[in-house]
């Protein structure tokens, strides 16, 4: 089955900047600092911009493959495994897609519950949230795209209040840099995953730009400023937290808002976390639309039906999830999929789909 | 002269009107019309005696005794070919269709015969067109600039336009929409420029429409739009006919009503609705600051009191010691919550400001004066609301009156309220929330399927140039990109000429 898509439900290939950059930032920002100094400590930034680079690979490995097919994973999946290992494949990629879309709708609700309402009820803003979610994608995918837009713009206000803390940063705290083994480097880099995942969302939505060979430039300047704009952020927290100390803070990024004062302003962690529903919304929103468009193209049913349910079934997660244990778990969880998918099945992928290429064109 | 006095005008009971049209042909040579203003006159004292007949109150009195009469009362030979070509009047026609006769009837002909048992004569169009004068614009004021405005004839007001564009590509499709009010409706567009696939929609949705009365612009607006549900106008109304003139050169399609004041123009972009027309008479520094001085205040105007209603009820922590100082002081006498308190204070203004609308101006004034100072004044002291609040809201207030389009600050003081709901259910993140579904809904919106938030998204950074700023005449070299015009560039820009040397 072809995916088709009419030319008026097409975007302009430099949206992808905008789709790749927003699907990568987003609630991990609050906390990733923690992560990934786990095994390498201060020099962590470095394996930031190693994944950022091991990132830019795969996005050319992906646009290797669907350059040439000009379709999106499910036919990819197809027309390499056959229909049915093809079609499981896709509903494992799908499937992830799900989780980790479910996962950052919790831990953002874990966000608000810790820092600002302590008694706050999941299901409600959790239901409020995904009609919201609802409303979008049902609109289709220029509305997604737009999302996306808006939500690179809308928080880029908040990029000046990361040098606010440059005033108590400590440089020093970032010598000597390379103390730590390769290895300690990799480990951080996998802790990086959950972070920085949601650009593979891009072998869904190929098909819906207009001159979809066009993107590719634009996606890989996308990756570059999510790379860029991490990177910084864990400069700055490595420059303004003691490596001891950054391992009690669950948020450091939140934690750093708090020294700044504004003459009609203090804690300026809860503007932040206001802005944040505007930023984590896209992900959500291409999260469960490449969801359900996957489901749709599998299952043959349409794909309000199969965004109901998709919406659905993570209301019920979110609302079963309820201890930051869970949560841990489950992001933990997502992580490790995130890994596979990444830095296991891509390349993978992309090496049986040359040689099944090269061995049609023989045949 | 015979007139009978029976019932009331058939303009009035269009559904007995009805029933009429089925009647036979036959017991037309009759006068076939018995109605209060219905006239039917012989003149037997000419040399060559007729018939006239005509409905009086739609026609002017003063055309068929100068311009009808004195000619049929020297006519040489009694035939209707002769009475054609004698009339000083443009639009005559001899007809025997009786549906035809009773057509032209109704919109003011003067229907001459030479016997009353014979249905063949000469219309000729004697239609009384009376509209009050072309006044400055009430709405869409403006301190510099020209200062005529439409008004309720769509004659004047096509003249007002056609006068401004004197070119042969200016096209006019005329057609009637409405069962019983047979509105005139005028399609214009400039042949060349606009888009055939945005002429060929309006035209389309225009015709379809099936309703029994069009009386103003705004009916055709509400009926023709992408999108009935939304508080967000689609289309923009304007009462400047140069703002016509200047649309329609950029490609623009424009709709006008007889009967109304007010063109529709379409397709068009939120930014539209932020921008004057003012804002081309003065220079560019100028305009791009009070565009963003009005953009600013719209978000000002929305965003105020649900913070102010989050940041009490919830954030106080938000707020430095200092100022909690100055709030708390104005707040300690206030026996509601936030919420109660903002609501109170924006149904107020909401009350003064709907009561000023409806009462005659001299009346409208001073309940704004009352309400103001007074009632303001006097709530702060009974200790019902607080003072900074009070001031938060007046400004929000004067702020939505800053929208130069009276739909568009309608919609804004309307959005107000879900805002405040959420702000009082999840405080700064309930705000958030709410924006979060304007900007779903504002994206999903489209003006004759051309997306609403267009330069922004999708971003054209061509446009940009007049939008949120208005960048010099001679950078605005290029139709906007929205309308998909068919002649894109107006003039070479400057910077593609060879730059001139110094001293040369």
């Amino acid at each position: 089955m072809q995916a088709h898509v009419n030319r008026q439900y097409r975007v302009s290939p430099y949206l992808a900047f905008f789709l790749i950059y927003k699907t990568q930032f987003g609630v991990g920002v609050l906390g990733f600092q923690r992560y990934i100094s786990k095994a390498s400590g201060h020099d962590a930034w470095i394996a930031v911009i190693l994944s950022g680079l091991i990132i830019h690979l795969l996005l050319w490995m992906m646009y290797q493959i669907l350059n040439k097919e000009q379709n999106d994973l499910i036919s990819i999946h197809q027309t390499v495994f056959g229909k049915w290992i093809g079609n499981l494949l896709s509903f494992l990629f799908i499937l992830q897609v799900f989780i980790s879309g479910t996962t950052v709708l919790r831990t953002f609700i874990e966000v608000i519950q810790v820092w600002v309402f302590p008694l706050f009820k999941t299901w409600p803003f959790a239901l409020v949230f995904l009609t919201s979610a609802y409303y979008i994608v049902s609109n289709g995918f220029r509305t997604v795209a737009g999302v996306c837009y808006f939500g690179s713009i809308i928080p880029l206000i908040l990029i000046p209040t990361f040098l606010a803390p440059l005033e108590f940063a400590n440089f020093r705290n970032l010598l000597p840099v390379m103390d730590h083994s390769i290895t300690d480097l990799i480990k951080s880099v996998e802790e990086m995953t959950f972070t920085i995942l949601g650009f593979e969302l891009l072998l869904l939505y190929y098909p819906y730009f207009i001159e979809p060979e066009k993107s590719q430039k634009w996606t890989h300047y996308g990756n570059l400023f999510t790379t860029l704009i991490y990177a910084g952020v864990a400069i700055v927290t490595f420059a303004y937290y003691g490596e001891d100390h950054l391992q009690v803070e669950i948020w450091p990024t939140l934690t750093m808002w708090k020294v700044i004062k504004l003459p009609v302003l203090e804690r300026i962690e809860y503007v932040a976390i206001s802005a944040w529903t505007i930023i984590i919304l896209p992900n959500i929103c291409t999260a469960f639309w490449a969801a359900s468009r996957g489901v749709k193209r599998i299952f043959q049913i349409t794909q309000r039906s199969a965004l109901l349910i998709l919406l659905a079934g993570s209301f019920i997660i979110t609302c079963l999830l309820n201890n930051r244990m869970q949560i841990d778990h489950l992001n933990s969880f997502v992580s490790m999929i995130g890994i596979y998918l990444l830095y296991a099945y891509i390349p993978i992928l992309f090496i049986i789909y040359h040689i099944r290429h090269k061995m049609r064109k023989r045949s | 002269m015979i007139i009978r006095r029976e019932g009331v005008t058939g303009i009035r009971r269009p559904r007995k009107n009805k029933q009429e049209t089925a009647e036979p042909p036959s017991t037309w040579a009759e006068p076939f019309w018995e109605r209060g203003d219905f006239t039917h006159t012989h003149h037997a004292n000419a040399t060559h005696p007729y018939w006239i007949t005509h409905i009086t109150s739609l026609v002017d009195t003063e055309v068929l005794h100068r311009d009808i009469l004195p000619y049929l009362n020297k006519l040489s030979f009694p035939t209707l070919q002769e009475v054609e070509s004698v009339l000083p009047i443009e639009e005559k026609e001899i007809t025997d269709d009786p549906e035809k006769i009773k057509d032209l009837l109704l919109r003011g002909y003067v229907w001459i015969r030479f016997s009353d048992r014979v249905l063949e004569g000469v219309l000729a169009r004697a239609e009384l067109d009376k509209s009050r004068a072309v006044s400055i614009p009430q709405e869409e004021f403006s301190v510099v600039g020209p200062k005529e405005s439409f008004v309720e004839s769509l004659t004047t007001n096509l003249n007002m336009v056609r006068k401004r564009l004197p070119i042969k590509e200016l096209q006019l499709q005329e057609l009637t929409v409405g069962t019983y009010s047979k509105t005139k409706v005028a399609v214009l567009y400039i042949d060349g420029v606009a888009n055939e696939e945005n002429v060929n929609t309006v035209l389309q949705r225009i015709k379809a429409i099936k309703f029994y009365q069009i009386l103003d612009s705004s009916y055709i607006s509400q009926l023709i739009t992408d999108n009935s549900n939304s508080i967000f106008p689609q289309m923009l109304d304007t009462e400047r006919p140069e703002r016509v003139a200047a649309v329609l050169a950029e490609g623009s399609i424009v709709i006008m009503v007889d009967g109304s004041p007010h063109a529709l123009i379409a397709p068009t972009t939120l930014v539209e609705f932020f921008s004057a027309f003012e804002d081309y008479f003065i220079n560019w520094q100028m305009a791009s600051f009070f565009r963003i001085v009005r953009l600013f205040s719209v978000l000002f105007s929305i965003l105020i009191t649900p913070i102010y209603v989050a940041v009490v009820t919830y954030h106080y922590a938000l707020i430095p010691t200092d100022l909690m100082v100055t709030l708390v002081t104005s707040r300690s006498i206030v026996p509601f919550p936030p919420i109660l308190e903002a609501m109170i204070l924006e149904l107020t203004i909401e009350l003064l400001r709907e009561a000023g609308a409806r009462l005659p101006t001299k009346v409208g004034q001073t309940i704004g004066i009352v309400g103001g100072i007074v009632i303001g004044t006097a709530s702060v002291q009974a200790g019902l609301t607080s003072n900074v609040l009070l001031i938060f809201v007046a400004l929000a207030a004067l702020a939505s009156f800053t929208t130069p389009v009276y739909r568009m600050g309608n919609a804004i003081r309307l959005l107000r309220f879900p805002f405040l709901l959420f702000a009082q259910l999840w405080g700064l993140i309930g705000v958030a929330i709410a924006f979060i579904f304007v900007m779903g809904h504002l994206l999903r919106l489209t003006s004759l399927g051309r997306p609403y938030l267009e330069p922004i998204y999708p971003l054209r950074l061509k446009d940009l140039r007049d939008s949120f700023i208005r960048l010099p005449f001679n950078t605005q070299s290029h139709c906007p990109a929205y309308l998909q015009t068919q002649d894109k560039q107006r003039f070479t820009p400057p910077w593609r000429q060879k730059p001139r040397d110094i001293d040369e």
